[in-house]
């Protein structure tokens, strides 16, 4: 059984690659389970995650979400993050799929 | 030279060139000194990095990618450099007075050197010809306008044109309107005052408490933001749908335009909590793409007619659920028919706010038509009366039943109502029934088992006695949501209320603790102000615990006091929000991680207290520090 790393992959759809740290991916509870060194999932095994439908800008800013979010915990009056106009109807949906 | 006297600052001619140019109103002393600036700050740039994307990136840190940490670098770079580029401005500004020109020359200075200070070669290109560049003319002197090329007399209040040169007073005005339409976008876009007005708002609808927000509620402000330029939703599911549909109703976007983004055939619920820009055509496009509905919620359809009925009724055969709140343009003719047509698989019906059309008639018709109904709310249907309850009592499949009803129904009705159905409901929900009294609530302990929700609210004539009564071996199981807010003496000459307390006072509030504390989510008892101190100390006293209340009101509750609010800290450790408006005893609340503390006031403390990531027992300790 592979050791948990620090960091993970998580690859879109064309192809590109965004490696995170695990606790900022752990965010969205779907990541978190694909993830889970005890489940016998593949990508358990790889620390590699394959969205199949997300598209890479989709994806950077998700990444950029799991830090801003994590970063953020506990704090007060936190400024909101900038969403493009352009990505935010698609990144609608992926936060519905990853649950964040 | 018998005129150079004293006080006279008129020099003669230097040289051949300074004579030439002085006859052309060209300064040398200052375009000697722009030239001297200009290279400082030439050398100074060389020194600094290029200019990147000017991002406003303040608050990430070295979590962060390497990039947007390099790019917060450079902005503040950039910024070091515009507040340089303004003392230098103001620097030009008082030179140039003292030469005599006007303020515009010291701004269109300082605009030349931020274009010049972007390209060293501009500089020395500059240089060469900058004595060839016309001077600002001195006012008094005619002058040619830059936009309009119109000749115009040049006063101190000439304004600046984009290219450099003065412009008449028509233009000028023009341009510093659309200067002052920039600067007012700019401000509102960024007045810190409205954020933070904000961020509190979102709190009290318990969205966020504390740290940031989820993505999807992020993503759903931006759309709502550009309704306006939406074409289409794709592929959203139909949770995501709804929460989009709930926003552009909170922000009165649902129009005509915007509601073929919530229209998809393949959808089974239409869900509009704001219809009231919606019209004729847009129910029928409603019905038309949408012919599968099963769950239509429609509030504030205010122009909702019978022909939009008549279309649905043939169109829609699948209906189950449907909410129609202000819907009093349909005609009494078209209910009856309603209920004939539809009413056989109909599950739920919610009405709110109807007038002279719907009566108690058609309540009888409803009865008859939907046997298979089995959520029932009335409420704010001005016409309805003791008739409308009869009828209902004979709902077969009731299982959620929620009225308010404005004329007098007799107590008996009530009770007939609750012996015939009480053993099915789950949910009953009785307001501002001020009438009813003990034998109602006797009804409900003899004749409900399975109720999980109960609120019987703004009435004062049940007594303390009977609530005792009531949770005192019941056999239904603990509740989940008991909302007993407004039950009290209403009689302003006697504030104690009488010797036997009516409304849920002390023991009534200790018999409802122990019956359902163990399964109690949301508790409100708003408005009960004959709960003693010590029933307060009793319930809430720590050693209790209430595991799953999240939401407990005790507004207007004037016995409750700190020590209160510290015991429910302590006893709920699932708690999420505590309305405690006009509890005047409660004082310097420190409040603990993941709570919302609403109504507690002090004069310079916000409304509502959040929690400031410390645990319950810190927070207790602090508060009890403070008291000491």
């Amino acid at each position: 059984m592979a050791s948990e790393t620090d960091y993970v992959t998580l690859i879109s759809k064309d192809g590109f690659s965004y490696v995170v740290q695990r606790s900022s991916a752990r965010i969205s509870p779907v990541l978190k389970r694909m993830l889970d060194p005890t489940g016998a999932f593949l990508e358990a095994k790889d620390n590699t995650c394959i969205l199949q439908d997300m598209p890479g800008i989709v994806l950077e800013k998700v990444c950029e979400y799991f830090y801003y979010n994590e970063k953020n915990k506990d704090a007060r009056d936190v400024p909101e993050m900038d969403i493009p106009t352009e990505l935010c109807l698609e990144l609608l949906m992926a936060s519905d799929y990853l649950d964040i | 030279m018998s005129g150079r006297r004293g006080g006279n600052r008129i020099r003669g001619p230097q040289s051949a060139l300074t004579d030439f140019l002085a006859a052309n109103n060209i300064s040398a002393a200052q375009i000697r000194d722009d030239y001297e600036r200009r290279r400082r700050e030439a050398e100074q740039d060389a020194g600094n990095a290029g200019e990147g994307p000017s991002n406003a990136a303040t608050e990430q840190t070295e979590d962060e990618a390497l990039a947007v940490a390099a790019q917060a670098e450079e902005a503040e770079k950039k910024s070091k450099k515009r507040k340089r580029t303004e003392e230098e401005a103001i620097d030009k500004i008082k030179k140039a007075k003292a030469t005599k020109k006007g303020k515009g020359k010291g701004k269109k200075k300082g605009k030349k050197d931020d274009l010049d200070d972007d390209n060293d070669d501009d500089a020395d290109y500059d240089d060469d010809f900058g004595m060839y560049k016309k001077a600002k003319p001195v006012p008094g002197q005619l002058e040619h306008c830059d936009i309009c090329n119109k000749r115009f007399t040049v006063t101190p209040y000439s304004k600046e044109g984009p290219d450099g040169g003065l412009l008449c007073a028509p233009c000028g005005k023009e341009l510093s309107k659309d200067l002052k339409k920039e600067q007012r976008a700019v401000t509102k876009a960024a007045s810190t005052g409205k954020k933070r007005r904000k961020v509190e708002s979102d709190r009290l609808d318990g969205i966020a408490v504390g740290g940031a927000k989820s993505l999807s509620q992020l993503c759903i402000q931006k759309v709502a933001q550009h309704h306006d330029d939406i074409e289409e939703l794709g592929d959203l599911p139909q949770s995501v749908l709804e929460r989009l549909s709930e926003i552009f109703s909170k922000k009165r976007v649902m129009k005509s335009k915007t509601l073929p983004l919530f229209l998809r055939p393949d959808l089974d619920s239409v869900v509009v909590h704001d219809a009231a820009y919606l019209e004729e055509e847009d129910y029928q496009q409603i019905f038309a793409i949408v012919p599968n509905v099963r769950k239509l919620v429609l509030s504030n359809t205010c122009q909702l007619k019978d022909g939009a009925i008549d279309y649905m009724l043939e169109r829609c055969h699948d209906l189950r659920h449907i909410q129609l709140y202000a819907a009093n343009l349909v005609q009494e003719g078209m209910w009856h028919r309603l209920f004939r047509e539809a009413g056989a698989k109909l599950e739920v019906l919610k009405l709110k706010w109807l007038d002279a059309a719907f009566e108690d008639l058609v309540v009888r018709d409803m009865v008859k038509y939907c046997p298979n109904l089995e959520r029932l709310k009335l409420k704010l249907c001005r016409r309805l009366g003791e008739d409308a309850v009869v009828s209902i009592s004979d709902l077969p499949e009731l299982k959620h039943l929620s009225l308010q009803i404005s004329q007098d129904v007799s107590t008996p009705t009530l009770v007939n109502l609750i012996e015939k159905r009480g053993s099915g409901l789950q949910t009953l929900s009785l307001e501002k029934f001020i009438d009813a009294d003990d034998s109602v609530l006797e009804a409900i302990h003899e004749n409900c088992t399975q109720l999980s929700k109960l609120r019987l609210s703004e009435n004062d004539t049940v007594t303390d006695a009977g609530y005792t009564a009531l949770f005192t071996d019941w056999d239904n199981w603990p509740l989940t949501f008991a909302d007993f807010n407004s039950t009290r003496d209403i009689d302003n000459n006697n504030s104690e209320g009488p010797e036997d307390a009516i409304g849920l006072a002390s023991s009534g509030f200790r018999a409802l603790m122990e019956h359902s504390g163990a399964a109690l989510k949301h508790l409100n008892i708003a408005s009960c102000r004959h709960i003693e101190l010590s029933a307060f100390m009793d319930v809430f006293n720590g050693a209790q615990n209430y595991p799953l209340l999240e939401h407990i009101n005790l507004s207007f509750c004037n016995r409750a006091d700190t020590s209160v609010v510290a015991g429910i800290f302590k006893s709920c450790p699932a708690l999420k929000q505590l309305v405690a408006f006009g509890c005047f005893d409660v004082q310097d609340v420190v409040v603990p991680r993941n709570v919302a503390l609403i109504g507690v006031p002090r004069a310079q403390d916000a409304i509502e207290q959040f929690g400031i990531g410390i645990g319950v027992d810190e927070a207790i300790s602090r508060m009890v520090e403070v008291a000491a």
